[in-house]
């Protein structure tokens, strides 16, 4: 439904716009950062390091906007739920493409010094990692509520998957011969995209913020168990 | 957090109000907290002003007003009963209007003037009574040295809480503002404002205003009228970040169909 005040409705089509500008260019980064990794690809490792400023540039529009639309035309109600869960997924975004373009410098590590054809082991924990990432957006985009709230679930499986690839990398770490830096990359690429899931979640719960007024964050943490009283 | 369940200091009931056959407000029911600043929210001619002069009689001034149904108590007695002394009524919920109105007289006058009305004629418990309302209206220190100077010197920032220290001085419990700040600059609202923070502690306040963003500050319970009814009712932090009602929603925000 339109404000009364057209350069509100700007405003607020100009953040949503940078947001959803700022997702399409991090998921690119992720999938050039993984492709680079995959096939040791050198020139597209390089091409996310530089695309990451375009990221940081829209990071800065989107905190702008939103400072500009709470000074202006002071929100509330959908209004101010959407500037700040707008100005928080951002940060999230953010955190996200430094992940990829940390993925993309350790390809090009890996490729330098002594690749492996192992790469191809942080292939489901992607598969897993760019669902979320995507799932989270989409639940931004179609004001999905319940999409978002499902991510947390989601991620547990990111996170089995995750413990399990490095226990393995470690084992290869171990190996009397196997004491290549390569196996060391690959432990930090794979706790990068673990890092991708739980920031994803993160937007999730901004999500279910923004459509349902709801705080779900921290919901799923275990309760601390009651701390027994000294005896005497 | 405040909250609604507070005892209520006024408890309107099913209330039905008209101008002649024009009927502005509708099944009007709401408990409004003691000791707590209650916002009074809508657009024009939605029965928000007309509420709130229902609640020291004012509008019985005007011909033709009346309640049709439903009732108004305030402390527990309807205020319609015939037994109920209107002038006693307005002492005990004072109004402070949209533009001040000081009498041409000295500020010393202007708030003695309600308690020589009562009857009070003690000259030191007078001086001491201008005193205590000229402080709890935050006035004091701006005007000690000249309490015999007119009223129609001070600012309109001053004049106004002059206002609010005349009614004040009668020692009410209940404080009706209907659009207070609105002639005033941001200073002058700001001083306003805290002093409505203040004067909470001791009083009840309703405040109509069309200031949106004065109302998510200053008050704690918030209430959108639209058309003549009361469409929501909650505390200000909810109403204003999540209201339940699509219509609040929508004039909040600004938004049009």
């Amino acid at each position: 439904m339109p404000h009364i005040f057209r350069d509100y409705d700007n405003a607020i089509r100009h953040l949503q716009e940078y947001l959803l500008t700022m997702a399409a260019v991090t998921r690119q980064n992720l999938e050039q950062a993984m492709q680079a990794l995959l096939r040791s690809d050198i020139d597209l490792a390089n091409t996310v390091i530089a695309a990451d400023t375009d990221v940081d540039e829209l990071e800065r529009k989107v905190d702008q906007t939103g400072m500009e639309i709470l000074v202006r035309f002071h929100p509330v109600a959908t209004d101010l739920r959407l500037v700040i869960a707008s100005m928080k997924i951002s940060t999230n975004l953010e955190r996200i493409s430094d992940h990829a373009v940390g993925i993309a410098k350790r390809a090009r590590k890996i490729h330098r010094s002594q690749p492996l054809q192992e790469v191809q082991w942080i292939e489901p924990l992607y598969t897993h990692a760019y669902a979320l990432l995507r799932d989270a957006m989409d639940s931004y985009t179609n004001h999905d509520s319940a999409l978002g709230q499902s991510l947390h679930a989601k991620d547990k499986e990111l996170d089995r998957l995750h413990k399990q690839l490095t226990r393995t990398l470690s084992e290869q770490l171990e190996k009397p011969d196997g004491g290549s830096a390569s196996w060391l990359h690959l432990i930090f690429i794979a706790r990068s995209l673990e890092r991708i899931g739980d920031l994803s979640v993160n937007i999730g719960e901004e999500v279910v913020f923004l459509e349902s007024s709801r705080d779900i964050r921290h919901e799923h943490r275990k309760p601390t168990p009651p701390t027994q009283p000294p005896s005497p | 957090m405040p909250s609604l369940s507070q005892p209520p200091s006024i408890d309107v009931h099913d209330m039905h109000f008209s101008y002649g056959d024009a009927c502005a407000l509708k099944s009007i029911t709401l408990a409004i907290p003691e000791n707590r600043v209650t916002a009074m929210i809508g657009p024009s001619g939605c029965g928000k002003s007309t509420l709130l002069r229902c609640f020291n009689r004012m509008n019985d001034e005007i011909p033709g007003a009346r309640v049709t149904h439903g009732s108004i108590h305030i402390g527990g007695i309807e205020i319609h009963h015939p037994s109920v002394d209107v002038v006693k009524l307005r002492r005990n919920v004072g109004m402070i209007f949209q533009k001040s109105n000081p009498f041409p007289r000295s500020i010393h006058d202007n708030v003695a003037f309600g308690l020589q009305l009562h009857g009070s004629q003690n000259r030191d418990l007078i001086a001491e009574s201008v005193e205590s309302a000229l402080r709890s209206a935050a006035l004091w220190d701006e005007v000690k040295d000249r309490l015999h100077d007119s009223a129609l010197g001070l600012s309109g920032g001053q004049q106004q809480r002059l206002c609010i220290a005349r009614s004040l001085a009668v020692k009410p419990r209940i404080l009706l503002m209907d659009e207070p700040c609105s002639a005033l600059d941001p200073i002058a609202t700001a001083k306003i404002e805290d002093l409505v923070r203040t004067l909470k502690e001791q009083y009840t306040l309703i405040i109509v205003t069309h200031n949106m963003q004065q109302a998510s500050r200053i008050s704690d319970h918030t209430a959108f009228f639209y058309l003549g009814e009361l469409i929501e009712f909650s505390d200000t932090l909810k109403l204003f970040s999540n209201p339940s009602n699509p219509l609040t929603e929508n004039y909040i925000r600004g938004t049009f169909s």
